[in-house]
């Protein structure tokens, strides 16, 4: 009602918002890195013929996905330290969290991909004489791919707007930087709104992107995953 | 003596609780062509796909020129998966829904064979496909993509890609049960040019015209046996058997002569 909005403050510490940004971006851009590979190969290790196999991966996916992933966060910055003697920084137990967290989700959208290519393509490779990894490679990741993009870049929106929680183990990132700032201003209600405006804009265009893929799917007559 | 491309002894497969094939006894031999019939569920598809391992056999023995495929372990045949590879490599096999790379153009379908399994340099590669292409009469398509192309178009292309490996047998299964009546011809063409190239082909069809005059030999299958056997006249046109004589007689449109007559 009466309240003065007064941005000037939050504007005059702006390089350490970016500052935060551009660490929030590290740690997307480094969960993406190995999460990626990670979660292709949870895949296609679900899809194996041994059970075992299928089992224990899918065992360790769902836990990963199931649980919250600020829990996970502890785990990895608090009690594996204490577990094993590993070293463990801020920004390292955030990227393994999130490394791990995101290949979870990513293999299942990697495996909807996969398991949504028709049964005769694996057959007509087979049958000119390719073994699993060259039909793979050759014929069923590129279609399978096209399928999986949109589902994969909902999950990466999720993924940049979940590393806020890296904030929690004092890792400086986009919201731990409003926080302070919040702080040091007594202004949370700019400098949060200022923090989820630097959001919309990395996000915003990304979520054109999924728009714009999945209506040229739809165009070609290839479905989407989910 | 004619020189055995393929032959399996006692051949058997069992899905989880039905046995589809109850033993079959079959040697092909090399430049034959030989069409196996009957009704839908006699099993001639799965002969077929385990003939190449698309199915593995529960048992019995596969032979390519003789030599055992698989290796023998108290008595039954295992297969290990990197011994049937280059196996499906030597025998060619075309689909009834043709299964083409919609990701790939028509010269990169016929191309990925000899590129990715026999590993030819570029030049060979391409030069190699595009012969086939010629074969199957469709170069000038080598540019476009399989959800441009007819499904007469998709097949020959689909059998141009597995000429590419230049296999020792091609099956056909069911080659143009999923196409158009007047697409029909152009596939079934191709298939009798390369037969009467010497090619040995192997074809599971409900084309009982074109198996009376392309294929030196017919079998009729039948509930997972083959029960009869013999030349295309001898078995289409003077079957012994009541169920063979039965399912040729519902094949209505069946007429022989104009058949023969129309190729």
């Amino acid at each position: 009602m009466g309240y003065v909005w007064e941005f000037g403050v939050v504007f005059n510490q702006l390089d350490l918002l970016l500052a935060g940004l551009l660490n929030t971006l590290k740690i997307t851009g480094g969960a993406l890195l190995f999460g990626i590979p990670l979660g292709l190969l949870a895949a296609i290790l679900r899809l194996s013929t041994y059970k075992w196999l299928r089992v224990s991966v899918g065992v360790l996916i769902e836990f990963f996905r199931t649980t919250p992933p600020i829990v996970q966060l502890f785990w990895f910055f608090f009690a594996l330290p204490m577990l094993s003697g590993i070293e463990m920084d801020p920004f390292r137990a955030s990227l393994v969290t999130f490394s791990i967290q995101s290949s979870a989700f990513f293999a299942e959208v990697f495996r909807g991909g996969i398991v949504s290519i028709e049964r005769g393509q694996w057959e007509a490779a087979r049958a000119i004489g390719m073994n699993y990894l060259e039909s793979m490679r050759r014929v069923i990741l590129p279609q399978a791919v096209k399928r999986m993009i949109p589902a994969f870049l909902e999950r990466v929106i999720e993924l940049m707007k979940t590393t806020t929680l890296v904030a929690t183990v004092s890792y400086a990132d986009l919201l731990y930087q409003a926080n302070n700032i919040a702080q040091s201003t007594y202004r949370p209600l700019e400098v949060f709104t200022v923090a989820a405006g630097l959001y919309f804009i990395v996000l915003f265009p990304t979520s054109l992107l999924v728009k714009r893929i999945e209506r040229q799917l739809a165009k070609t007559g290839e479905g989407t995953v989910h | 003596m004619s020189l055995e491309i393929l032959s399996c002894r006692n051949l058997k497969k069992q899905f989880v609780e039905n046995q589809v094939l109850q033993g079959i006894d079959l040697q092909i031999n090399k430049g034959e062509s030989l069409a196996i019939i009957g009704a839908s569920g006699s099993g001639k598809s799965t002969l077929l796909r385990c003939l190449n391992f698309l199915e593995i056999p529960s048992s019995g023995e596969v032979r390519l020129r003789g030599k055992l495929i698989g290796s023998r372990q108290n008595g039954q045949v295992v297969y290990q998966e990197r011994d049937l590879i280059p196996i499906r490599a030597k025998i060619g096999m075309v689909f009834q829904h043709f299964n083409l790379f919609p990701h790939m153009t028509v010269l990169q379908n016929v191309m990925e064979g000899p590129r990715t399994v026999l590993k030819l340099p570029k030049s060979e590669y391409e030069s190699r496909a595009i012969s086939y292409l010629e074969k199957v009469s469709i170069p000038e398509k080598r540019n476009a993509y399989p959800s441009e192309l007819s499904g007469g178009q998709q097949q020959r292309v689909a059998i141009a890609r597995a000429l590419a490996m230049e296999p020792e047998i091609m099956l056909f299964d069911e080659a143009t049960s999923a196409l158009d009546p007047e697409l029909v011809g152009e596939v079934l063409d191709v298939i009798l040019k390369l037969m009467e190239e010497g090619l040995t082909c192997v074809l599971v069809t409900h084309e009982l015209g074109f198996a009376y005059s392309a294929a030196q030999r017919v079998l009729f299958m039948h509930n997972g046996v083959v029960l009869e056997e013999g030349s295309a006249y001898d078995v289409l046109v003077e079957p012994q058997q009541p169920r063979t004589i039965e399912f040729l007689r519902g094949h209505s449109r069946f007429q022989l002569p104009a058949s023969k007559n129309s190729q």
